[in-house]
């Protein structure tokens, strides 16, 4: 009997697996919502209806206001269900316009939770030039002085277009489930072959894409346990003590140094293992099995 | 060599032995056999027209031993009647398909049924009978003792002492027909060792051991990875715990394989635990290990198992739990299919499970065209025991419901537990089985019905129950079927009137009627959701297969 373990197991309530909507209720102060655009004045792609593919009345996206733990917030939350949460013209110009509306009222935060493949390729021109755009509101919103919040736990992850989305972020908060790069594992693979990446090994594609390596190379702020409650209080905690400033050009120098460097660093390794390793864990084939609280202990006595 | 007794002759069995052995003896074999020579052993020992029992079950296979006797020359060794419980590798096929058996009698053949059709189709082979394992196991004590038989264990000593460790599954069954009537008791070994943990099989039962060039195969049946549990499982699960398990205190049973059934299992600690039959129900079990009833076992849920076979992967938790399985002095599991087939037969209040088709008298059955599956033991769970006298009170109950208050004996309660339609579309209820054109096909003797219609007592569909128990006659129960049937040809042909009088006595039941809001049928409610969930209560003791790893 492990009974503080079992309760909390039983208590969970899967991020991962929930709709946008789902999360929306159970990351936010409860019944805080207020949604911009719903269902009844939003519309589907008129790009999928041309294509005769069945649309969303959301376009995979929502967007509005709540609070989060008392302090203002916007929220965008992405729906991975729908069309693998792609950004199409009407999503990313939801998105857009949430972002510009934090600059004018500048809430607390934005948070935006993160559940995409990237740029919806049905949409062409339309979707690539959506993400640019949304690209340019999230910089627009942090220069404003507004963070711009992350979370990433979805079935889709954040990749393409949405990987560089999240990681213009101020900040991620991020699962173990969740996934965050820039190619999608079958894209590599279909590129490049499966000799160099094999998409279906699952275990690789967290390894290397996983919230507990993104965690241990330093590109999440926070890693939570796949629980809506947990990326609520993991939310909280960052908002709590923000005092980040805004990005100026000395400090993006020195990030970009610090990617050069990395990039050096870990030229050539394969795999998750070998980087975990390098970064000096002692048994990296027990990462996969920790829990959250010990991998990060365990990151709190890396060498620096 | 299975004539009758000759004339004042009633020994023949006993000096038929003694020349096979020394005729392994004529060759230098002794008790160990090295493994390149156990072609040469077989050939000695075994003769034309032999009962050969080959030890496959429904997880450890004797595969080395089998490849091997394919492997003999047809010249030699032919015309064998072969008995076994399970056809599952293509060695098995292959002895027929060789010339070497000729005869089959057995219970499942799972992955081989494709084959095993063309063979009965092209005459290759003569099948005696399709049997459950109980039917089987009996029969070797009766009609079909094997003269030799070919059987795995996981090690052996010097002597020839055998360690079946947690698969034991049906070993004993098979040794003891075969030693105890003159026959020869042959082994394969995954290793030799100075001492077994523990003694399974003693030496002087086993004739003959060889250390197989590789360890046996094990395959893990009965792993459900909770992340491909369904949210309409989940309702069908949470509509059964109420309406069946609640109801009739059900803590005695047998649960089939599929991930309807592992859905129970995971809303044991959570729904049901809130509903608050913790310790009112399904306390004790006649069950593989599943991976899946770890939750509940740590939640305190269950307090007895015992298992046919073991499960991949759970060899450190099932002795990290012994208050809960059956184990040895050494710590690991003594599973025994015969006992707990009996178990599931007789002192089990109910069983659950699923199907691939069901007729409007509630027939089952798993056999597709063009293939011969067998039963294993579902028909011998999913039966009400005639024989049976205990009474308890989810036993009591069901037989008042079918037989009125002053019924004479109680009922088991078989429920069967089917989404209406299966992958591909292909509707569950249908108006006649696949069952009835396999058997013209194949010119069998009767059509291949896993569970007959007058066991089911329940049938859970994600639009209900239908208990029939309370059907009074054949048109309420068919129509009682419809009732549950969905979007089917069968459900659409539903007489309206007739389901909705059914449900206002409770023959037929919706969730609404049950008091569950479908809207709470969703996977937060199981208490593991993926592979890795069920690692994790298990406190890191199970150790999940390769396959279902994800990490």
């Amino acid at each position: 009997m492990n009974a503080p373990v079992a309760n909390k197991l039983v208590l969970r309530r899967s991020y991962f697996e929930a709709s946008a909507r789902a999360r929306v209720a159970a990351v936010l102060d409860a019944g805080s919502f207020r949604e911009f655009l719903p269902p009844e004045a939003s519309e589907p792609s008129p790009h999928l209806a041309v294509l005769d593919i069945p649309g969303a009345f959301d376009d995979g996206v929502i967007v509005g206001a709540a609070s989060l733990g008392g302090r203002p917030v916007l929220v965008i939350a992405q729906e991975g269900q729908f069309m693998g949460g792609a950004v199409g013209e009407i999503h990313g110009a939801k998105i857009v316009g949430l972002l510009r509306r934090a600059v004018q009222d500048k809430p607390a935060a934005v948070i935006f939770m993160a559940d995409s493949g990237g740029v919806r390729l049905h949409e062409a021109n339309a979707g690539l030039i959506a993400i640019s755009e949304v690209m340019r509101a999230v910089l627009d919103t942090r220069a404003a002085g507004v963070p711009v919040i992350a979370l990433v736990g979805g079935s889709c992850g954040a990749f393409g277009g949405m990987g560089i989305v999240s990681r213009l972020c101020s900040a991620i908060v991020m699962s173990e489930e969740g996934r965050l790069a820039l190619s999608g594992p079958e894209v590599i693979e279909t590129v490049a072959g499966v000799e160099e990446f094999d998409s279906k090994d699952r275990a690789l594609v967290w390894r290397v894409t996983g919230g507990k390596h993104r965690y241990l190379t330093g590109d999440c702020a926070e890693l939570v346990e796949d629980d809506a409650a947990s990326f609520r209080d993991g939310a909280i905690a960052l908002l709590s003590g923000w005092q980040k400033p805004m990005p100026a050009s000395s400090t993006l120098r020195a990030e970009q140094a610090r990617l050069t460097e990395r990039r050096q660093r870990f030229a050539g390794l394969r795999d998750g293992l070998d980087v975990w390793q390098a970064l000096g864990v002692a048994e990296p084939r027990q990462i996969p099995l920790m829990d959250r609280d010990s991998l990060v202990a365990l990151k709190k006595g890396l060498p620096a | 060599m299975n004539a009758p007794h000759p004339a004042g002759a009633w020994d023949t069995r006993r000096r038929g032995r003694q020349q096979r052995l020394e005729r392994a003896a004529a060759l230098g074999l002794a008790r160990r056999v090295e493994a390149p020579r156990v072609g040469e052993l077989l050939e000695a020992v075994i003769e034309p027209g032999d009962r050969v029992c080959l030890e496959g079950n429904n997880q450890k296979q004797a595969d080395f031993l089998s490849e091997t006797l394919a492997d003999c020359s047809p010249e030699r060794l032919h015309d064998l009647h072969m008995v076994q419980s399970v056809l599952a590798l293509p060695s098995h096929v292959d002895l027929f398909e060789r010339g070497i058996a000729s005869k089959l009698d057995f219970s499942f053949s799972g992955p081989q049924g494709g084959r095993l059709a063309r063979l009965v189709q092209d005459r290759q082979i003569e099948i005696g009978a399709i049997h459950t394992y109980l039917e089987l196991f009996g029969r070797y004590f009766v009609d079909l003792t094997p003269n030799v038989c070919l059987i795995a264990a996981h090690a052996a000593d010097a002597a020839g002492n055998l360690y079946t460790g947690p698969n034991t599954e049906d070993t004993p069954a098979i040794v003891e027909a075969t030693a105890f009537k003159g026959g020869i008791v042959i082994a394969q070994v995954n290793e030799l060792v100075d001492t077994l943990p523990r003694v399974d099989i003693p030496a002087d039962w086993v004739d003959f051991y060889v250390v197989a060039p590789r360890p046996n195969y094990i395959e893990p049946l009965f792993t459900r990875d909770p992340a491909q549990i369904t949210d309409v499982q989940v309702l069908m699960a949470m509509m059964a715990l109420k309406g069946i398990y609640a109801e009739y205190g059900v803590k005695r049973l047998n649960h089939g394989i599929g991930f309807d059934t592992a859905a129970i299992e995971l809303l044991l600690p959570t729904y049901a635990t809130e509903l608050g039959l913790k310790g009112k129900i399904c306390t004790h079990w006649a069950l593989n290990p599943h991976p899946t009833l770890i939750p509940a076992i740590e939640s305190g849920c269950v307090e007895s198992i015992h298992s046919f076979g073991s499960e991949v992967g759970m060899e450190n938790y099932i002795p990290a739990r012994s208050d809960v399985f059956f184990t040895g002095a050494d710590g690991s599991m003594r599973s025994n299919r015969a006992f707990s087939q009996t178990a599931g037969l007789y002192a089990c209040d109910m069983f659950i499970g699923s199907t691939l088709q069901m007729d409007l008298a509630g027939n089952s059955s798993t056999a597709t065209l063009g293939r011969i599956t067998g039963f294993g033991g579902a028909p011998n769970m999913g039966s009400d025991p005639h024989g049976r006298r205990h009474a308890s009170p989810a036993w009591l109950k069901a037989g008042r419901e079918a037989g009125g208050p002053n019924a004479i004996r109680g009922r088991k309660l078989v429920v069967q537990m089917v989404e209406t339609f299966r992958e591909h579309m292909a509707p569950v209820f249908v108006e006649e089985l696949d069952a009835w054109k396999l058997q013209e096909s194949m010119g069998m003797e009767l059509p291949p019905i896993m569970i007959y219609g007058d066991d089911v007592t329940h049938i859970v569909t994600e639009e209900g129950i239908a208990n029939l128990l309370l059907c009074r006659t054949p048109e309420e129960r068919e129509q009682a079927i419809r009732g549950v049937a969905g979007f089917t040809p069968v459900g659409m042909a539903r007489d309206r009137q007739m389901v909705e009088q059914l449900r206002q006595r409770g023959v037929i039941r919706r969730a609404e009627d049950l008091g569950i809001d479908p809207r709470r049928a969703n996977r937060d409610l199981l208490a593991a959701r993926s592979i890795k969930d069920l690692v994790r209560w298990s406190g890191g003791l199970y150790a999940p297969p390769a396959r279902f790893r994800n990490w």
